[in-house]
């Protein structure tokens, strides 16, 4: 059976095309520039076009977006050091912000004064395998096992770089509310 | 005979993100939920950190894709992909 190329497209539109606004996030906090962003969405999405009879209706179409998109990235789009400074995860391992904060702010009411950019910025610093991790997981929502098939790592490393990711963010976070004067240091 | 002892607060705490990631199944998740619910220390610090994840998910994800590249997509991927030159 084949389909033709205006069914090809229009079930692309319909169905890859939903998850252009995920694509897109992903996208900029891999290449941390809004203008390349928005050029490996778009060679991710012909690749994904050209591509689609590969593609098994009914499996996980997010994933093998997902996929094309961090590939074309490794292959076409990343810069080794064009980044900025990277924050030391081994510093940041043990520090634990309920610990910090828990008896003086158990809600983390001082969370609504930190602003998007800020917390953007914050992901951004985080070394690449556990900042796309985190992306995937904590603002995509994706289930570990989905992020170990795009990451091509096993399950416990998805795990553990989720549990850093996240220990580093709120580490930096505090620093910053700290320094903005939004919370006070701990005084120990 | 199964023994069935719970969990003290550092094991509970241990599975602290796999339980809110809603990555835990069986006889674990309920041992966490059950603990939590008796426990106010294990309660204040999984809903500290369910706010935190809240929290950044709220800010991380205000971003959508801009209009001119969903233009782009149509005209440049769905319009113009019969031609396979580059
Ligand atoms: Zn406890």
């Amino acid at each position: 059976m084949t389909i033709t190329v205006d069914e090809q497209r229009r079930a692309f539109e319909q169905e890859a095309l939903p998850h252009l606004d995920t694509l897109y996030r992903v996208a900029l906090r891999l290449t941390s520039d809004p203008s390349r962003a928005e050029d490996l969405v778009q060679d991710a999405m012909l690749k994904a076009l050209r591509s689609w009879e590969q593609y098994q209706p009914g499996t996980n179409l997010r994933a093998w977006l997902l996929t094309i998109l961090r590939n074309t990235f490794i292959n076409d789009y990343r810069r080794e050091k064009a980044r900025g400074p990277t924050v030391d995860l081994a510093d940041a391992e043990t520090f634990r912000l309920f610990d910090e904060v828990g008896d003086r702010d158990p809600e983390g009411r001082f969370f609504d004064q930190i602003v998007d950019d800020e917390v953007l910025r914050a992901i951004d610093q985080l070394p690449e395998e556990f900042r796309e991790t985190l992306v995937l997981s904590d603002v995509e929502g994706l289930p570990y096992q989905e992020i170990s098939t795009i990451t091509k790592v096993p399950v416990g490393t998805v795990k553990s770089r989720l549990f850093r990711a996240r220990r580093a963010l709120q580490s930096k976070l505090y620093d910053y509310a700290v320094e903005m004067g939004y919370i006070k240091k701990n005084p120990e | 005979m199964k023994k069935h002892e719970g969990l003290n607060c550092d094991d509970c705490v241990e599975h602290l993100y796999t339980y809110l990631d809603g990555e835990l199944t069986g006889e674990t998740e309920s041992d966490v939920r059950v603990h939590i619910e008796g426990c106010g220390d294990c309660f204040g610090h999984f809903e500290f950190e369910r706010t935190f994840l809240r929290f950044l998910e709220a800010r991380a994800k205000a971003q959508c894709a801009p209009e001119p590249l969903r233009r782009r997509i149509f005209k440049e991927v769905l319009l113009d992909n019969g031609s396979e030159a580059e």
